[in-house]
């Protein structure tokens, strides 16, 4: 039996006046790993910022692991167990990779002995932070960065990971190192949450695919019948013949 | 040997000037705010440091700790209470409300003080360590190597301390910090009251060296800007070399050309500006601006 | 605003007034005069102040250089030539003018925390220079100044008239600029200097003007000032104090509005010289005018006047709230003759040139290639699209050809001529007009005020006409008329919804006569019915010989009106085409979906 690790009811969220979400419903079971995709302007970094507690949604609920989080702030959401990885830049440029690596423990700093545990999981898990310890995160390559920023996100051992567009901007090789990663922590019991916009990556990458459209979730399904499904393809490109 | 003596002392100074402009430039790193009071809160330390030494005759520089900290508490009760809601206005306003801080302070140490220069004569006061040719005047050695001190204590903190290292990340990035849960109001907080602990210390060290009064604040505005600007606005190992320029070149020009010593830095300050706009240590925001 | 205009005004006449009258009426004058004066001098900084930093947004605190810069001329050039200073105003304005020339095209390059840093950092130098230059200042015993003989007994009323005199001439001199094309590009400046350049506004000359015009009042109280003083003294404190003291004034009264400065100069130094005289010693005064400044800093930023007229407005306006305009209520597209419109007169009409061609542009950001050898072209009369996934380079692209970004390789050609160094302003001017992704309007101007905002060139007479003389508020009018915006003529830009900012923008663009629009993202968060408005406004104008080039997402769009297609892939050109040989591609189709890495890489 899988539980549900998410779950958003009919939510609406936007920003400023308009609405962007328009009674979006969504189900994330654990140890999945889900990859959202959709047009421009569906919302899919929307869902992101109403679970992670930037945006307060106008109606709908957000529920993590059986607990309400709708609306409350980044830090007691990251504290429940959700970290986020996300598009941009988010190393600390001048600092060493252990030091950006050690700042994801910041919410169990006093806890020495935690930290130091947790550390050599996130070194276990990516090698990389091991390696690289000394070396300056804005030195490190774009795909160098992204495993950086997961080892980091995996320092609050988090039950749910979003990750924002983890392939964006790098190298084939890169894609598959972040892409094995991922398998590793949804193997590990973790939920994985991404937005992608490369839907063939993403739904050969993920369990299970849902696809936005215009505020709502349009399809849901294993990843494999997501990418096989005609009807995305018409959703990206618009329809294929005119009347 | 000479040019050794006016070099000694150049360093010396620049230590203090280093440890000054170290406290405005993490408040510039942190909060994205110059701090125009900061030499206000130095001659509120100096004229302080002045009253208690007038009363009861304590050695000044065991006041070190006790305005450092007092200090401290100052600077995060006008961060939270004044600062903190005018930033969002834009740096123009907030430079503006720091002037406002500054002036208002001046007041109180008029009234508090008298607009008279008040001097602290520890017995150490006159006499001068000799080093072979060198003879190093006790008040600007001690001073420097106190500020050296301080210096080195605040670098460990940050480098070390989880507090300092979440002053760094949100230096470096402040979304990536939100991130990993520093909270923004704390990291300007803490970074506002060191930055005004290092007025403390230098208020202490200053009126071992110089008489001051309370108008002095306004050579120091002057001074500290420069450094700031110079060095780079958010990089305290810029902020330090520029010190050191500033202490090194004041003492040269002060033995060989008085009178256009300070007008030089801020010659150079300018020229550097014009093909710097950064600074010489800082770094390059946005990439033009029509974008 | 415009409502309080009228009574501001009036207020500020009956002031002017009383002014006038007081030495004729009073008795035992003296002491009130001199108050006035300084009172009068600050209303007259404050409002200089206020061009470059109320105006246009550029925060100076270290503008009473310019007041020094003033009585130094007026003082050592009266001396040399056996003449008092105050009847050298006139050169002391020139001297602040040229020196604040040269400052400001040195420091309104960037735009940065650096300004407000550097305007103090000038004067600070000058001070240091005139404390130091012993020989032509004084140094730091002063300058003492040639009196004319009919000084001998100190009287203040003939400086009380010149000073009364010069802020009156001040206040014209802002109304004028406010009035004028140089103020609405001020205005637009602050609100938005990247868009202000994009139609075709030429920000540095108009910072660089505002900056000098700014210091032109300074230059002549300053040589006045001289001479009702005796001496002139280079106090770095005074210096600091008067600078923070004339932005108070300012901001008291109420930056950006006309009357504001003056009031507030009124304010800020009848309040210091009340604290003298009540508290008695100069350090109780320094802690009344630093708390007002932190207070006003904190509770009262906008000033006196914008806080009545806010409070005014609403009171007035009770019950007619302004509703979220509602969509639907935008009137149909008028049948009204659009050649007039988007006509560009002295225009090449060669149908072989191509109107927009790009020829091998590479664009690297850091160690990303965004844009990797891209060669094409957007033929004359075409409208044409450019679409490609997201990382595909087309913004970038975009960017390139806009002038938004400097491609580090290859050129960008404009019916012809090579634009690739061209400035932002100077596009615009040959006929090149851009539209935003996320709308962007300027917020505090109501909507025909955008709309005469663009400037087809830089001009003399564009900086000092009216801002609404001449034919562009017809033709402004025209083009909305057009767009079916008409009753929006007098509304808030950021009242109005998304939708119809981004066709106001349109109609901004089109007020440029461009011979080429290049729209960006322009059907992205707008409704369906909205989007065929807009693909029909574009189809009207591509009819009357505008040139279209859209990126788009919306693909469907895209396919439907243009003529051309050209699909760009991870920074190259995949395929270009009519919309029919794009749409059944497969290269295309599989570029949107994207490759699929995990097939050509192995992992167990």
């Amino acid at each position: 039996m899988s539980e549900a690790v998410l779950a958003m009811v009919d939510v609406q969220a936007g920003y400023g006046g308009g609405l962007v979400l328009q009674g979006l419903d969504l189900q994330i079971d654990k140890g999945t790993i889900t990859c959202i995709v959709g047009p421009n302007g569906a919302g899919k970094s929307t869902v992101f910022r109403v679970i992670s507690g930037l945006i307060k949604p106008k109606s709908g609920t957000v529920t993590f692991l059986g607990k309400d989080i709708t609306g409350q702030s980044p830090s007691t959401v990251l504290r429940a167990g959700v970290a986020q990885v996300p598009q941009n830049r988010a190393l600390f440029p001048e600092m060493t990779v252990h030091e950006n690596v050690l700042l994801g423990g910041y919410a169990i700093r006093r806890d020495r002995a935690l930290l130091k545990q947790r550390m050599a999981m996130v070194e276990e898990m990516v090698p990389l932070v091991r390696e690289r310890a000394k070396e300056h995160a804005g030195n490190l390559s774009g795909g160098q960065r992204r495993m950086v920023e997961i080892g980091r996100a995996l320092m609050l051992n988090p039950s749910l990971v979003l990750m924002d567009e983890p392939s964006l901007g790098l190298d084939p090789k890169s894609v598959a190192k972040v892409a094995s990663l991922i398998r590793e922590m949804a193997a590990s019991g973790r939920t994985v949450l991404m937005v992608e916009q490369n839907v063939r990556l993403g739904m050969n990458l993920a369990t299970h695919g849902v696809v936005m459209e215009q505020g709502q979730v349009r399809l849901t399904g294993d990843a494999d019948g997501i990418a096989d499904n005609p009807e995305v393809a018409t959703m990206y490109l618009g329809k294929a013949r005119e009347d | 040997m000479e040019i050794v003596q006016i070099l000694a002392f150049g360093i010396l100074m620049g230590g203090v000037y280093a440890l000054l402009s170290s406290g405005v430039t993490l408040i510039f790193g942190v909060l994205d705010v110059v701090n125009v009071a900061q030499g206000s809160f130095l001659v509120f330390s100096a004229l302080l440091t002045w009253q208690i030494w007038d009363l009861t005759g304590i050695e000044p520089l065991l006041l070190i700790p006790v305005m450092g900290a007092l200090m401290a508490f100052f600077g995060w009760i006008i961060y939270r209470g004044l600062v903190k809601r005018v930033v969002p206005q834009g740096p123009g306003m907030t430079v503006l409300l720091m002037f406002g801080v500054a002036i208002a302070m001046e007041g109180i140490l008029n009234i508090a003080f008298g607009n008279k220069f008040k001097s602290v004569t520890p017995p150490y006061f006159t006499q001068s360590l000799q080093i072979g040719e060198l003879v190093l005047p006790y008040p600007q050695l001690i001073s420097g190597v106190m500020a050296a001190i301080v210096l080195v204590g605040l670098f460990f903190y940050l480098k070390l301390s989880w507090a300092g290292r979440a002053l760094r990340a949100s230096a470096q990035n402040k979304d990536g910090a939100a991130l990993v849960g520093i909270s923004s109001i704390k990291a300007s907080s803490l970074a506002f009251a060191i930055g005004a602990m290092t007025a403390g210390v230098g208020g202490v060290l200053l009126i071992i060296m110089y008489p001051i009064y309370p108008a002095t604040q306004y050579d120091w505005i002057a001074k500290l800007l420069g450094i700031i600007v110079l060095g780079g606005m958010g990089s305290i190992p810029g902020a330090v070399i520029a010190s050191m320029i500033l202490g090194i070149s004041e003492a040269f020009a002060q033995a060989y050309i008085p009178q256009w010593s300070a007008a030089i830095f801020f010659g150079v300050i300018l020229v550097v500006l014009l093909f710097r706009p950064e600074g010489l240590l800082g770094e390059k925001t946005r990439e033009d601006v029509t974008t | 605003m415009s409502a309080l205009k009228r009574p501001a005004n009036v207020v500020g006449a009956v002031l002017i007034l009383l002014l006038f009258l007081y030495p004729l009426v009073g008795s035992d004058t003296r002491y009130f005069e001199s108050v006035l004066i300084v009172c009068m001098l600050y209303a007259i900084m404050a409002s200089g102040w206020n061009i470059i930093s109320g105006l246009a947004g550029y925060v100076s605190l270290g503008h009473s250089v310019y007041l020094y810069i003033g009585m130094y001329t007026g003082a050592i050039l009266g001396k040399m030539w056996g003449v008092p200073p105050m009847y050298l105003m006139v050169l002391g304005g020139v001297v602040a003018a040229a020196i604040a020339v040269v400052v400001g095209f040195i420091t309104l390059r960037t735009r940065s925390h650096s300004f407000v840093i550097i305007t103090i950092a000038v004067l600070l130098l000058f001070m240091t220079v005139a404390q130091n230059w012993k020989s032509l200042t004084g140094g730091t015993d002063g300058f003492i100044v040639k009196q004319p003989e009919w000084n001998k007994d100190n009287p203040t009323t003939p400086y009380y008239y010149t000073f009364l005199g010069l802020m009156v001439l001040t206040v014209a001199l802002v109304a004028f600029i406010m009035r004028s094309r140089l103020g609405a590009g001020l205005v637009a400046i602050r609100n938005d200097e990247g868009k202000a350049a994009s139609i075709g506004v030429n920000t540095t000359l108009y910072k660089v003007t505002a900056y000098a015009l700014s210091a032109v009042p300074f230059g002549f109280a300053g040589a006045v000032y001289a001479q009702y003083l005796g001496f002139v003294t280079p106090t770095t404190a005074l210096a600091i104090l008067m600078s923070v003291f004339l932005v108070l004034a300012a901001l008291v009264g109420g930056r950006g509005t006309l009357w504001g400065p003056v009031i507030g100069g009124f304010l800020v130094w009848g309040a210091n010289e009340a604290s003298t005289v009540l508290a008695g010693e100069f350090s109780a005064r320094l802690l009344i005018m630093g708390v007002i400044l932190i207070l006003t800093v904190m509770f009262m930023p906008a000033g006196l006047l914008p806080t009545i007229s806010r409070f005014v407005h609403r009171r007035k306006s009770q019950g007619s709230a302004v509703a979220f305009i509602d969509q639907a209520s935008i009137a149909q597209t008028s049948d009204v003759a659009i050649d007039s419109i988007v006509a560009r007169t002295g225009q090449s009409t060669d149908p072989a040139v191509p109107e927009l061609e790009v020829k091998g542009i590479v664009k690297r950001f850091g160690g990303v290639t965004a844009v990797d050898g891209v060669s094409m072209t957007v033929e004359r009369g075409s409208i044409t699209g450019l679409i490609g996934p997201n990382g595909s380079g087309k913004t970038t692209l975009f960017n390139c050809m806009t002038g938004t970004f400097q491609p580090d390789e290859g050129a960008v050609i404009l019916n012809g001529e090579d634009i690739t160094r061209q400035k932002v302003w100077t596009r615009a001017h040959e006929g090149l007009g851009r539209t935003f992704q996320i709308t962007r309007l300027f917020k505090s101007m109501t909507v025909l005020d955008n709309l005469v905002a663009p400037l087809e060139k830089t001009s003399v007479r564009e900086l000092v006409a009216g801002r609404y003389s001449g034919e562009e508020v017809d033709r402004a009018r025209e083009v909305l008329d057009f767009m079916g915006l008409a009753q929006f003529e007098g509304q808030e830009a950021a009242a109005l919804s998304f939708g119809q900012q981004k066709l106001v923008e349109l109609a901004q663009v089109l007020m440029l006569r461009p011979s080429i629009i290049l729209l960006d993202e322009p059907a992205s968060g707008i409704n369906p019915t909205l989007i065929e408005k807009l693909a029909s406004v574009i189809r009207r104008l591509n009819d009357a010989g505008t040139t279209v080039l859209i990126v788009e997402h919306n693909i469907p769009l895209v396919l439907s009106l243009c003529d051309r297609v050209h699909v760009l892939a991870e920074g190259q050109v995949l395929i270009s085409g009519t919309p029919d040989e794009i749409r059944n591609d497969p290269q295309v189709i599989e570029a949107y979906l994207g490759p699929d890495h995990m097939l050509e890489v192995n992992d167990v």
